[in-house]
C-alpha cells in the first residue's frame, strides 16, 4: 500500500474543492483533491452559463500570484497546479487519527482504461457496441460504454461504464495505447473457494469458472473450507447455505473474522432467501438464489472480480480533511410523479435545460421540443418541486432555484431573439444576493412573465403532445394554459453516500441528510479537523460556494499551521517557485539552437501528415538544429523515451509539439531543472487542435494539414527565438495585516489571520468592539449571540498578535500590496504609520432609516432593531399588547435601496415567535412581498404559519397604508386570497427597513476600492472573486460587502481572511513569466498605459520620474503595451517582435505568391 | 482553375476563442485549414500594427476573437478591442482593404461547435471577396 503525506485533503472537485485546494495550494500547502466522479468540475461541468453575467468567467479563480505555479488556462476543462494532486474516481473509505494527523484511506475506482496510456484518440468509442443514456446530458442523448465522462475536460481519458459493458472486447483489441484492460490475464490469480455438500454444484461450478479462467478450489464442508482459507489466500469464497456440519452462515461468520477481507456470495434455495438476506448483514457480499446458470453466475463473479482488482487502496497522511461534495438534485419521477416526468417527453428538468441550452449539449444550443424536434415556443417552469413540500420531506428552500429559473428564462429569451414565450409559476421569488433583485428586475423587463401560484400538477395533450398546465389566478379565475415545454426546478437533495462519509468523518447531518455545520462557524464540523466547504451544508450559488469554500480553507489551514508552525508556510512552495538564476546556464550569448520533439500521437501524425515535408519545412531554418519524433508523449513511457533522448541533445531552447501542451507545464518545469535550462527555453504547442480539426475536404491533401503544423512549430519556435530568460525577482510581503472595523466580521477576519502568526492591526471608530452584535441577541435558530461576541473579544484582548486600536480611523493608505503603507488616527488624535501586506475591509452596515408607514408619528411604530432592544432583553413585557402587524421590504426591493436585505425575513420570524411565546394570545399579521426565508430557514416559515401567524402578500404597486392618531394605528391592506381590503387595528407595528452598508466616500478613495450601485463594497467579481476587491490585496466581508446573517458574515470574514493569507503566509511572492515590463529609457511619461491598466497595476513614481509596475498585479493582459505610443511597455513573453515574428510564421509553407497565383489561373 | 483558397489570420484570445478552438479540436469538429490561429492573452492586446502586418503579408482577411461582453477574463480588453476594430474599420479602406477583410467575434471557451461554424462562414466570405488587396503590391 503506498503511503505518502499531504497537509490536507479535499473530498469533492465541484467549484468549492477548487476553490479550497488553489487557497491551500497558494499558501504553499500540498494538497490531495479527490472525486468520486471521473472529471473534475462538479455541476458546473454541465453549466455554461451562470446569472448574473450570463457567461461563465470560471478562469477567475485562477490564482493572481505565483501564477505559473498553476495552469492558465480554461479551469472548466481542467486544473493543473504544483501543490495540487488530483485523483479522480476515487472515495474516502476511512479516516482515523485527529486533527493535525489522520490517516485517510482512499478507494481508487476503476475506470479500465490507464488514464496514463489513453490518448483519446476515440477509436475504442466507435467500435462500442453498448449504447445507453449520457449522464453528462441528463440523459438527453446517448453515449457508449466506452467514454469521455466529460466531453471538455482535459486531460481527457475514456472510461468504461461495467454496467452498460458487454465486456465484447473490442475496444481493447483496437486501442492503439494498450490502455484498455478488462484484466483477462489476472484472472488466474484470483482465488475462488467453491463450499458445497453436493458435489454436482461443486463440479459444475468448478468447470464454469474454470473456462472463464479463474483458480477455483473445492470444499464439501464448512470445516474443510475454514482449513483450506488458513492454507491459501482465497479472494472469493461462493457457499451454500444449508449444509449438515456446518450451516453456511456460521462459516461466513468464521470466516469474516479470521479473513475481513474475503468477499462472499451465498448460495441458497429459493427458501432460505431470507437467511441469505440476513447473511448479508452479517459481510456477505451478495447471494445467488438456485438454481442457477453460468449467465448469472459470470457476471456476478467477474464484477467482484474487477472490483477486487480495483480497490487498490492508498493511504494518505493529512493534517486535515475538507468535505465540498455539493449536493444531488430531486428526482421528480419518484415516487408520486405529479408532472410527468420521465413520460411527458417535453417535460425536463432544470439541469436538463441547461443541456439544452449549451453548445457542447444534445441538441447543441437549439431550444426544440424533444418529441418533434419543433422550435419551443412557449416554455414554463414550475419552481418548488421537491423543495418547500413537506409531503416529500422537504421542509426547506433549495436556495438558488429561483434564480437558476430566472437564468434560463433570460437565456431562452435571448438566443431566440425574445420569439419564446416564458412563464415562471412560483410561490416566493427568493432573489435575496446581492445584486439578484436587479437580476430579477431584468428579468421583467425582457418580458419574462411571473405567475405566482403552485400548480399541482400537469397534463399531456393526447394528440399534440403540448403541456397543459391549469391554475388559479389572483382574482381567483380558473385558467388552463399550454406550454411546448415544461421545466421543473427541482430542489436540492443531499449528496451521493452523504450518510456514509459522515460516519467515516465523524461529522452530524441534519434531519435532510446534508452536513450540519456548527453553530455561527459554517464550514466547522464535530470533527476539529474535518471542514465543509460548498453545497455540502445545502445548496448555494457560485459566490456563496466560493465564500464557504475559502472558509472552509481558513480553517484548514488553520489546522495545518497550528501543526506545523513554519513561519511562513512555504518552504516547499520556495522550492517550487521560478527558478531562480545562478544555477541555470546562461544562453543569452550562445546562438539559437532549437531542438524539436514531436509526437505522433499514436501514428495519427504519420496517417495525417507527411513528417517528411514537416522534417525538411523546419530543416529550412538554420537555427532548427534538431528533430525526433516520439509516440504517445502524453504517456509516462513517451515522456521518458523524451527526456532520456534529450539529454544526448546539444540545443539551447526545445519546442515539443503534443496534444493539450499545458498539461506538461509541471514535467517541463522538472526537465528543465535536469538539464540545468530556464523552464521558458522549453515551449509546448499543441498538435490536437491540428490533428483532430482538420476539415473534410483538406483531409484528402494530406500536405495541407502538413503545413497547418509547420505553421504551429515555425510560430512555437519564433517564441522560443525571442524568449526572454530573465529570472523573476522575488518581491518581499510586509507580514502585517490592517483589519478595518470592529465588529464579529473584523474581529474574526483579525483572529483568523493572527492564528496563523501573523501580525493585525485592528481599528475600530467606536468605543468598543462588537458592531452591530451589541445588539443582537439570538438567531433565528436560537444560538445566543452574548456568548460568541464575548469569547471573540477576549481572544482578541489575549491574542499577543492583534493590535486593536478603538475609537480611531484610517486616515490614509498608499503603497500597494504586499506593501500599503498606511496612517491610523488614534482617540488622541495621534497618527500611527504602518505597513501591511494586505488590508481586509469590515466596516459594517446599520439598520436603515425610513420615514414611510407614519414612522416617527408614533411610539406605536417601530423598527426591528427597536423592537430588539424593548423586548430582546427581559426588560419589557408584551403581555400589554393583543396585535401586532409587521411590515417587510420597507424602502428594501424597491427606491431607494433596490436589493434584498436577507435578514429582515428571518428576523421578522423571530421577533414573531418571540413575542409569541411570551405571549400566546397575541394576534400576529406579517405583510409581505416575497418570505425570503432560503436554506433551512424555511422550517421556521413553516412553523409560524402552524402557529397561526397571519401572512399577508403585498405588491409594492399596492403597498399597505397606516393611519395613526393618539392612541391607535391602523394599517390598511389588500387581502389576496379573500380578495377583500382588511383593516387592521395594532398595537404595534414593526417596520422592516433593512440594512444600509457604512463605507464612507473617503475611506474608499483612500483604499482605492469601488463601491456598487447601493453603496456596497464591489467586488472583483460577483461570482468567482466575491471577497477580493480589483485591486488586489485589499479584501471585504461582513455588511459592507452585502446583507447577511451572523453566519454567513462569519463566512465572509473567514474567506477574506484566507485570502489575505495566501499573500501574508509567504514572506515573498513572485510574478508570473508573462507580465509587463518598462523599458524606461524609451518611455515619454505620456502615463497613457496607467488608466490601461484593468488592475491598477501601474503608476508614477514622482521621486524617480518613472513607470512603475507592480509584478504582483500585473495580470499579463497587455493592454498596456497596445496603448503605449514609443514601444516602452512592453508584455514580456508577448513583446511586439515576438508577435510579428509569429505573424510571419503563420504564413510559413503558403507562400502568397502561390495562392495568389492559384488565383489568377 | 484552382480554386482561391483565401487565408484567414485570427488573433483568439487565450481564455475564450482559444480554448473554443481546443474544444473544437476535441470534439473533432473540423475548422477549415485556410484559418490560422494566432494566440494571444487578451484581444485587447492585439496592436492594430498586427493586424495590418497580416494584411501587408498577405491575409485575405484577418480576424480577432475573443471573450464575449462583460466576461473578459482581463476585466475590460475585449472593449478595447472592440473600439480598436471600429477605428481600423474606419481606416484600412484609406490604405485600400476592404474594411469587411477585419472581423470581429466574440466566441466563449464552450462554444466550440459556433467556432468551427464561424471559421467556414469566414472562409465563404472570403472566397466571395477574393484575393486581398494586399498581396499583389507584395509581389511585384
Amino acid at each position: 500500500m503506498e503511503k505518502r503525506h499531504k497537509n490536507a485533503l479535499v473530498v469533492g472537485a465541484g467549484i468549492s474543492g477548487i476553490r479550497t485546494a488553489l487557497d491551500l495550494a497558494q499558501q504553499g500547502n500540498t494538497v490531495e483533491l479527490i472525486d468520486r466522479h471521473p472529471a473534475m468540475g462538479g455541476l458546473l461541468a454541465q453549466l455554461d452559463y451562470q446569472f448574473p453575467t450570463n457567461h461563465c468567467g470560471m478562469c477567475r479563480l485562477l490564482p493572481l500570484t505565483r501564477r505559473d505555479e498553476g495552469s492558465q488556462y480554461c479551469l472548466r476543462k481542467g486544473m493543473f497546479h504544483e501543490n495540487i494532486h488530483i485523483r479522480l474516481s476515487c472515495e474516502l473509505k476511512n479516516l482515523e487519527g485527529e486533527a493535525g494527523n489522520y490517516t485517510a484511506r482512499l478507494r481508487q475506482k476503476p475506470t479500465w482504461v490507464d488514464p496514463d496510456r489513453c490518448v483519446g484518440c476515440g477509436l475504442c468509442e466507435a467500435v462500442c457496441p453498448s449504447e445507453i443514456a449520457d449522464c453528462f446530458n441528463e440523459g438527453l442523448s446517448d453515449r457508449k460504454a466506452i467514454h469521455l465522462p466529460v466531453p471538455h475536460a482535459i486531460p481527457n481519458a475514456y472510461v468504461i461504464d461495467l454496467a452498460s459493458c458487454t465486456r465484447c472486447g473490442e475496444c481493447e483489441k483496437i486501442c492503439p495505447a494498450d490502455a484498455i484492460q478488462l484484466s483477462q490475464s489476472r484472472r488466474r490469480d484470483f482465488q475462488i473457494l467453491v463450499v458445497d455438500d453436493e458435489l454436482s454444484i461443486r463440479d459444475s461450478l468448478k468447470e464454469w469458472l474454470d473456462e472463464e479462467d479463474f483458480s477455483v478450489d473445492m470444499a464439501a464442508s464448512g470445516g474443510e473450507a475454514l482449513d483450506m482459507l488458513g492454507k491459501k489466500p482465497y479472494a472469493l469464497m461462493l457457499t451454500d447455505i444449508k449444509m449438515p456440519e456446518m450451516e453456511g452462515t456460521e462459516l461466513l461468520e468464521l470466516a469474516k473474522t479470521s479473513y475481513p477481507d474475503l468477499v462472499v456470495v451465498m448460495m441458497t434455495a429459493y427458501a432460505t432467501v431470507e437467511t441469505a438476506v440476513q447473511a448479508m448483514k452479517m459481510g456477505a457480499l451478495d447471494y445467488l438464489v438456485k438454481p442457477f446458470d453460468p449467465q448469472t453466475l459470470i457476471p456476478m463473479v467477474v464484477r467482484i472480480f474487477q472490483d477486487t482488482e480495483a480497490a487498490k487502496d492508498l493511504e494518505l497522511q493529512v493534517d486535515t480533511v475538507v468535505i465540498s461534495t455539493g449536493t444531488t438534485f430531486y428526482d421528480p419521477a419518484d415516487p408520486r410523479n405529479l408532472f410527468g416526468y420521465g413520460i411527458y417527453p417535453n417535460v425536463l428538468t432544470h439541469i436538463e435545460l441547461e443541456r439544452m441550452l449549451s453548445h457542447t449539449g444534445p441538441s447543441q444550443g437549439q431550444l426544440v421540443r424533444l418529441d418533434n424536434q419543433q422550435q419551443v415556443r412557449k416554455i414554463a417552469w414550475l419552481q418548488c418541486i421537491g423543495s418547500r413540500d413537506t409531503q416529500v420531506h422537504a421542509d426547506y428552500c433549495s436556495g438558488i432555484c429561483c434564480m437558476i429559473a430566472l437564468k434560463e428564462a433570460i437565456l431562452v429569451k435571448k438566443m431566440t431573439q425574445n420569439s419564446t414565450d416564458t412563464a415562471i409559476f412560483y410561490m416566493d421569488m427568493r432573489t435575496f444576493g446581492k445584486s439578484f433583485q436587479a437580476y430579477y428586475d431584468d428579468a421583467k423587463k425582457d418580458g419574462v412573465r411571473f405567475v405566482r401560484c403552485r400548480i399541482h400538477s400537469l397534463a399531456q395533450d393526447r394528440e399534440t403532445r403540448d403541456l397543459v398546465i391549469q391554475y388559479v389566478s389572483k382574482s381567483g379565475e380558473h385558467l388552463t394554459e399550454t406550454f411546448d415545454m415544461v421545466v421543473l426546478s427541482t430542489g436540492q437533495r443531499p449528496g451521493h453516500q452523504m450518510k456514509e462519509l459522515s460516519d467515516i468523518c465523524g461529522v452530524d447531518l441534519n434531519p435532510y441528510g446534508f452536513i450540519q455545520p456548527q453553530p455561527f462557524f459554517p464550514a466547522a464540523t464535530g470533527n476539529p479537523g474535518v471542514f465543509v466547504g460548498g453545497s455540502a451544508t445545502g445548496l448555494k450559488d457560485v459566490a456563496e460556494s466560493v465564500i464557504h469554500a475559502s472558509a472552509a480553507g481558513l480553517n484548514a489551514s488553520g489546522v495545518i499551521w497550528s501543526h506545523h508552525r513554519q513561519a511562513p508556510l512555504t518552504a516547499q512552495g520556495q522550492e517550487a517557485g521560478p527558478v531562480m538564476d545562478e544555477t541555470v546556464r546562461d544562453v543569452s550569448r550562445e546562438p539559437v539552437n532549437i531542438f524539436t520533439v514531436i509526437c505522433s500521437c499514436g501514428h495519427r501524425l504519420e496517417q495525417e501528415v507527411d513528417p517528411g515535408h514537416i522534417m525538411s519545412g523546419l530543416r529550412d531554418d538554420p537555427e532548427m538544429v534538431g528533430q525526433l519524433v516520439i509516440d504517445r508523449l502524453c504517456t509516462a513511457e513517451g515522456w521518458e523515451n523524451m527526456v532520456s533522448a534529450l539529454e544526448k541533445v546539444d540545443a539551447n531552447r526545445f519546442l515539443i509539439a503534443a496534444c493539450h501542451p499545458y498539461v506538461f507545464a509541471r514535467k517541463i518545469k522538472t526537465l528543465a531543472r535536469k538539464m540545468n535550462l530556464h523552464p521558458s527555453l522549453f515551449h509546448a504547442v499543441d498538435t490536437a487542435r491540428l490533428f483532430w480539426s482538420v476539415d473534410s475536404p483538406a483531409k484528402e491533401d494530406g500536405s495541407t494539414s502538413g503545413s497547418r503544423v509547420l505553421q504551429e512549430l515555425f510560430q512555437g519556435a519564433t517564441v522560443l527565438k525571442h524568449t526572454g530568460t530573465d529570472p523573476i525577482m522575488p518581491i518581499p510581503v510586509t507580514r502585517r495585516a490592517l483589519v478595518v472595523g470592529g465588529g464579529i466580521a473584523g474581529m474574526t477576519a483579525a483572529l483568523s489571520i493572527a492564528d496563523q502568526g501573523v501580525e493585525v492591526d485592528l481599528v475600530e471608530r467606536d468605543k468598543s468592539l462588537g458592531g452591530n452584535c451589541l445588539w443582537l441577541t439570538r438567531t433565528l435558530e436560537g444560538d445566543a449571540i452574548g456568548p460568541l461576541l464575548n469569547d471573540t473579544i477576549s481572544r482578541i484582548g489575549q491574542h499577543p498578535g492583534i493590535n486593536v486600536h478603538t475609537q480611531s480611523s484610517i486616515k490614509d493608505i498608499t503603497g500597494q500590496v504586499p506593501s500599503f503603507f498606511t496612517v491610523i488616527e488614534t482617540d488622541e488624535k495621534q497618527l500611527v504609520n504602518r505597513s501591511h501586506g494586505a488590508v481586509i475591509l469590515a466596516t459594517g452596515g446599520s439598520e436603515a432609516r425610513t420615514d414611510s408607514y407614519g414612522y416617527g408619528t408614533s411610539d406605536r411604530i417601530m423598527t426591528q432593531k427597536e423592537v430588539a432592544a424593548k423586548w430582546g432583553g427581559d426588560g419589557a413585557n408584551p403581555a400589554d399588547l393583543g396585535t401586532v402587524v409587521m411590515i417587510l421590504c420597507v424602502g428594501s426591493r424597491m427606491q431607494p435601496r433596490n436589493y434584498c436585505s436577507r435578514v429582515c425575513c428571518p428576523t421578522a420570524l423571530k421577533q414573531a415567535q418571540d413575542l409569541r411565546q411570551s405571549n400566546p394570545d397575541l394576534d400576529i399579521y406579517i405583510i409581505y412581498r416575497d418570505m425570503m426565508t432560503h436554506g433551512f430557514s424555511e422550517a421556521y416559515f413553516t412553523r409560524a404559519r402552524r402557529d397561526n401567524i397571519m401572512f399577508i402578500s403585498y405588491e409594492p404597486e399596492h403597498p399597505p397604508e397606516v393611519e395613526t392618531d393618539q392612541n391607535r394605528v391602523l394599517v390598511r391592506v389588500n387581502e389576496p386570497t379573500l380578495g377583500v381590503p382588511l383593516e387592521i387595528e395594532t398595537d404595534l407595528l414593526v417596520l422592516a427597513t433593512g440594512v444600509t452598508p457604512q463605507l464612507p466616500d473617503e475611506l474608499s478613495a483612500t483604499m482605492g476600492v469601488e463601491k456598487d450601485g447601493n453603496g456596497f463594497f464591489l467586488e472583483a467579481d460577483a461570482k468567482w472573486r466575491p471577497v477580493d476587491s480589483l485591486k488586489q490585496g485589499i479584501y471585504a466581508c461582513g455588511l459592507v460587502h452585502s446583507p447577511r446573517s451572523v453566519t454567513d458574515t462569519i463566512a465572509t470574514a473567514q474567506a477574506a481572511a484566507q485570502r489575505a493569507l495566501s499573500i501574508l503566509s509567504n514572506e515573498t511572492q513572485y510574478s508570473g513569466q508573462i507580465a509587463a515590463q518598462i523599458r524606461h529609457s524609451l518611455c515619454s511619461r505620456c502615463e497613457r498605459c496607467i488608466p490601461a491598466c484593468p488592475y491598477v497595476a501601474r503608476w508614477r513614481d514622482p521621486e524617480d520620474d518613472h513607470i512603475h509596475v507592480n509584478d504582483m498585479m500585473c495580470q499579463g493582459c497587455g493592454a498596456c503595451a497596445v496603448v503605449c505610443p514609443n514601444g516602452a511597455a512592453i508584455l514580456e513573453g508577448f513583446t511586439g517582435k515576438r508577435m510579428l515574428g509569429v505573424i510571419d510564421a503563420a504564413f510559413q509553407g503558403t507562400t502568397v505568391k502561390e495562392v495568389f497565383l492559384e488565383a489568377e489561373k | 482553375m484552382a480554386e482561391f483558397n483565401p487565408i484567414i489570420i485570427a488573433f483568439v484570445c487565450n481564455w475564450c476563442t482559444y480554448t473554443a478552438a481546443d474544444l473544437a479540436g476535441t470534439s473533432r469538429i473540423g475548422y477549415p485549414e485556410n484559418v490560422r490561429l494566432i494566440r494571444v492573452m487578451c484581444t485587447g492586446m492585439v496592436d492594430p500594427q498586427y493586424i495590418i502586418k497580416a494584411f501587408l503579408e498577405g491575409a485575405d482577411m484577418v480576424l480577432v476573437s475573443g471573450c464575449h461582453p462583460g466576461d473578459c477574463h482581463y476585466i475590460n480588453g475585449n472593449y478595447k478591442a472592440r473600439r480598436r476594430i471600429k477605428l481600423l474599420h474606419a481606416i484600412l479602406p484609406t490604405i485600400g482593404i476592404e474594411r469587411d477583410r477585419l472581423k470581429l467575434t466574440w466566441i466563449g471557451a464552450s462554444d466550440g461547435i459556433q467556432f468551427a461554424r464561424t471559421m467556414q462562414e469566414l472562409v465563404v466570405q472570403a472566397k466571395g471577396m477574393g484575393p486581398g488587396s494586399g498581396r499583389p503590391e507584395i509581389m511585384t
